[in-house]
């Protein structure tokens, strides 16, 4: 308790990605001598490699900067939809935001969702136009939005550059006069708020909190309510911005706990810590939420691989990573290996690249889909594989989640955007006109569309310069139905799909046209079909090969035509048996990323 | 079937005209003034290796090349001359040599079969100028007309046709007149090849860089087809799958090849057998003559063949050829299936691959032995 409460702030920045929010955290470090400009790196606070590469954030920090005898939390929040709930209790332990906004690009649709959850969580918004020293920098206009966005003065808006470092000194004064002092009585209970947590190698888990109500020491007996977990705390200290050890935080105060737990599951973003015993608190701080996964996909070794490699790699990024979940899933097609449940596509491509990079796994993933959940009569299932789904006329009803959508774009590419989002299933809310120039519609949609090429897909039709955010919004239920993928009249599980009945034609002729060139000719005729339940809805053959023979075996070189029968043989090895049909592995592969490549059209 | 100990010598001669787009062997074109060493080579290596061969029956040799008639006369005749007085090779052998169209006349050809060339292998590849022109063949269908005649008028009473099918542009309507223009002639030997692309030729180039289709393999299908039912109407039979022969006339030297019987090599590239052990020559034929120069046998490789490797040559060798595998060497779940699909037969407890079971040789060979 170093500070008085009443000379702590404690605040986050938010802005859509790309509009500086690292570079200006750099710079306040700098602005405040939190880091001097000698040991300088681009983007200080992430922390992984990961993350720097892709210059988004992951995990949620907190750093604490002096300035002018005034202790200031700048508490980092993750920039990607994936994490809404991340940055809902990022928000939840501040008490101001500066709302970020590129002096060239304007107002996008992160800057909106952003800017909603801080205004519902209650934040004072300290307005700042960034990158004021770009020659297409429009900071009057930008300011002219912002300020009617946020319904204020303009002259309350901040114009800085985080590149130059100018305004920022500004930034830090407007964020000690208008973002107010936490509150909290020190004398209460503990309550703290969970709202990160990391694995460390050497000291376990390692959670961000902030004190709403009484103390936090370090060596403590600490008990997290949702796991109802106690542990032994072994330090409690603040970012500064190495781990600076202090006797206790207070109420008001944000920093890290070294909990002496060894698993990242007992101590979840959210929850609430509070210290065993008599002392603790009787009650959780409100707004815990499991971390709920909304996009699934099969992670198989690749050929040769190994299945316990991969569990061994799961299991370790399961210690850093309380969003990962995972079951054991035995595909005929592409044999052992994991059914994983991400936060969303992003959350899938990083712990996709953390298995092959961290642990040196080649794998092979299946099309991403979401979780659907089927009703018949009084009984609810829940599909994580499509390759689960019960066949049609099985069930009474099927549900799907939905996302609401934010989509701000050029008014010029309006109708592209109706365009998408109609084909897309899509339900329009709302639509504003934010200028002119610049719409705001909201869009209620399946997350199974968003998962498969959406971005993209609005990308290249608005030229870049539609913007995209959403959130989770229930489940509804849909025309769903299983397209199944037959290889001479074997389902093949990796291929098995469920989609909209209206676009199950179209996915089935997709994947049978597909497979067609990928299936090596057989001795016999291959039919390559999709279904839904009994009934065909696609077929394409694939001939039988007549010629497979080495034409000329003369002038005693055997030795070379023997090594090309093993070459062949070594393949057919290697080969995966559906019923009757070899297929090699590359082409289930190519099968399934040729998906992605389309996606990424 | 000669006896398993009947050898075989192999010479190779790696001068050409030009080389044709499609060819991987070890040829070249231009390298003509290595001629004079590469006959002492040649006839030095036999001198060298000879000894080792003692006491082996040859009853065949094969000059083969590139274009082994672009030598002159008298050094084939000095060549083959040393290979009888160094090799036991029997008087009655079966002695051939390969040549183009365009290197021979009716005196040439004369003068070589009086040097003891009795057996002429021809390229004659199609009657089609415009595919002799797609395989990049310097010579038009006239000189093959010609130069067969030239081999008549000079004696030869063995003569193979050389075909290959398949090139670009080639239409089974084309394919059929090249086998019955090479029936008109009447040889007694014709070999038919289904044009392979090799990755390390011109044309191996032009397919993988996109500029030239590939062979489509169900269009070489039908022409194998065509030319099984047009060579047995008339009178040849097809002894091994690229091979057809009037009776008698089938080729001991190549046959050799696949009844794995022993062979010696000579000259850049070419590979030698014995008894489970291969080796095989350096390839370029300046480091060939130079190792043969210096007085060392150019040996550039070898390899001995485990009991697995040497069981899956047996196999896939013999089903090559109209004699084919023992049924009993495979439970009958392997081979039963390729029976009942009509791509083998059991003739007397020998399977014997059908001509649809020809054109699926690796796919039997795999599947019997998987």
């Amino acid at each position: 308790m170093s500070t008085e409460i009443a000379h702590i702030r404690n605040f986050c920045i938010v802005a859509h990605i790309d509009h500086g929010k690292s570079t200006l955290a750099d710079r306040m470090l700098e602005v405040t001598h939190t880091v001097d400009a000698r040991q300088m790196r681009a983007q200080y606070l992430d922390k992984m490699d990961l993350e720097r590469e892709r210059g988004i954030t992951i995990k949620a920090q907190a750093v604490r900067l002096l300035h002018e005898g005034y202790e200031l939390n700048l508490i980092d929040t993750p920039g990607h939809v994936d994490f809404t709930y991340e940055v809902s209790r990022s928000l939840e332990a501040c008490e101001g935001a500066v709302l970020l906004v590129d002096a060239a690009q304007g107002l996008e649709a992160q800057t909106l969702a952003n800017y909603h959850l801080a205004r519902d969580a209650g934040l004072v918004i300290v307005p700042a136009i960034n990158k004021i020293d770009l020659p297409a920098a429009e900071p009057q206009r930008r300011t002219q939005e912002l300020a009617s966005l946020l319904d204020c003065d303009p002259a309350d808006i901040l114009l800085v550059s985080a590149k130059t470092g100018e305004g920022v000194d500004e930034l830090l004064e407007a964020v000690i006069e208008r973002v107010p002092a936490p509150t909290g009585d020190a004398a209460a209970p503990l309550q703290a708020l969970i709202f990160d947590s990391a694995f460390d190698a050497y000291r376990g888990v390692i959670t961000y909190v902030r004190v709403q109500q009484g103390v936090l020491p370090s060596y403590a007996k600490v008990k997290m309510f949702a796991t109802e977990v106690v542990s032994d705390a072994e330090e409690s200290g603040v970012m500064a911005p190495e781990a600076t050890p202090v006797d206790a935080l207070g109420p008001g105060e944000v920093g890290y706990l070294v909990t002496g737990l060894k698993d990242v599951h007992h101590a979840k973003v959210g929850d609430t810590i509070t210290l065993a015993g008599k002392g603790g608190a009787a009650e959780p701080l409100p707004g815990y939420r499991e971390p709920r996964p909304m996009v699934w996909s099969g992670l198989f070794p690749s050929e040769g691989g190994d299945y316990s490699e991969l569990r061994e790699a799961l299991d370790k990024l399961k210690l850093s990573d309380s969003a990962l979940v995972y079951e054991p899933e035995v595909s005929q097609a592409l044999g052992f290996g994991y059914r994983v449940g991400f936060l969303g596509l992003l959350h899938m491509d990083i712990v996709r690249e953390r298995l092959e990079r961290e642990f040196g796994l080649e794998l092979i993933s299946t099309a991403p889909n979401v979780e659907f959940h089927v009703f018949k009569a009084d009984t609810e299932m829940v599909v994580h594989n499509p390759a689960e789904m019960p066949p049609g006329g099985d069930y009474d009803r099927v549900e799907e989640p939905v996302v609401f959508a934010t989509i701000i774009s050029p008014s010029e590419y309006l109708g592209a955007v109706f365009e998408l989002c109609q084909a897309r299933r899509g339900e329009m809310v709302e639509m504003t006109y934010l200028t002119p120039e610049r719409v705001e519609v909201h869009y209620v949609l399946p997350l199974a569309e968003i998962v498969f090429d959406f971005f993209d897909q609005l990308k290249s039709r608005t030229r870049g310069y539609a913007s995209l955010d959403y959130e989770p919004w229930g489940y509804q239920e849909s025309k769903l139905v299983r397209v199944d993928v037959l290889l001479h009249g074997e389902p093949v599980d990796a291929f098995s799909s469920v989609v909209h009945r209206d676009k199950a034609f179209e996915y089935g002729k997709k994947m049978t046209e597909r497979l067609k060139e990928l299936i090596p000719r057989q001795l016999f005729d291959v039919a390559v079909q999709a279904s839904i339940g009994s009934k065909i809805i696609a077929r394409e053959t694939v001939k039988a090969k007549r010629k497979d023979v080495l034409a000329k075996c003369y002038g005693g070189d055997i030795t070379r035509k023997r090594k090309l029968l093993e070459g062949q043989k070594k393949g057919k090895e290697r080969m995966r048996r559906v019923g009757k049909v070899d297929v090699p592995q590359d082409a289930f592969i190519a099968a399934l990323r040729v998906d992605d490549k389309a996606a990424k059209k | 079937m000669a006896e398993p100990t009947a050898a075989g010598i192999y010479v190779h001669v790696p001068f050409c005209l030009t080389r044709c787009g499609y060819c991987d062997f070890n040829a070249y074109a231009g390298m003509d003034e290595l001629k004079p060493r590469y006959l002492s080579a040649l006839l030095r290596e036999a001198a060298m290796s000879s000894p080792g061969w003692a006491g082996t029956p040859f009853v065949s040799a094969f000059l083969g090349g590139g274009t082994p008639t672009t030598m002159r006369v008298e050094d084939l005749a000095d060549l083959l001359a040393h290979l009888r007085s160094s090799f036991d090779l029997a008087d009655d052998a079966e002695v051939s040599i390969e040549a183009n169209p365009d290197t021979v006349d009716e005196a040439s050809l004369r003068a070589i079969r009086e040097a003891g060339y009795d057996r002429l292998s021809m390229g004659a590849q199609s009657f089609d100028p415009a595919v002799l022109a797609a395989l990049e063949r310097i010579h038009q269908p006239s000189s093959v007309r010609a130069a067969f005649g030239a081999a008549r008028d000079a004696g030869y009473a063995n003569v193979n046709l050389d075909l290959i099918y398949g090139a670009e542009g080639e239409t089974l309507e084309s394919w059929e007149l090249t086998v019955r223009e090479t029936v008109a002639l009447a040889p007694e030997h014709v070999s038919a090849y289904a044009l392979t692309i090799e990755p390390a030729t011109p044309l191996g180039r032009a397919v993988a860089g996109g500029a030239t289709p590939e062979p489509d393999p169900d269009l070489q299908a039908e022409m194998f087809m065509l030319a099984c039912d047009l060579l047995r109407d008339a009178g040849y039979r097809h002894y091994e799958i690229s091979n057809w022969a009037r009776p008698g006339f089938e080729c001991r030297h190549n046959l050799g090849y696949w009844e794995r019987r022993p062979y010696v090599g000579l000259g850049a590239g070419a590979h030698a057998y014995r008894d489970d052990v291969r080796w095989w020559n350096v390839r370029p034929p300046e480091q060939y003559l130079s190792m043969v120069e210096a007085g060392d046998l150019p040996i550039g490789g070898s390899e001995s063949l485990d009991p697995s490797d040497a069981y899956l040559e047996e196999v896939f060798l013999r089903l090559r050829i109209l004699e084919g595998v023992p049924a009993s060497w495979f439970e009958e779940a392997r081979y039963g299936p390729f029976i009942e699909t009509g791509l083998l037969e059991d003739e007397l407890g020998q399977l014997v691959p059908t001509e649809r079971g020809m054109l699926l040789l690796n796919e039997l060979v795999l599947g019997l032995t998987a």
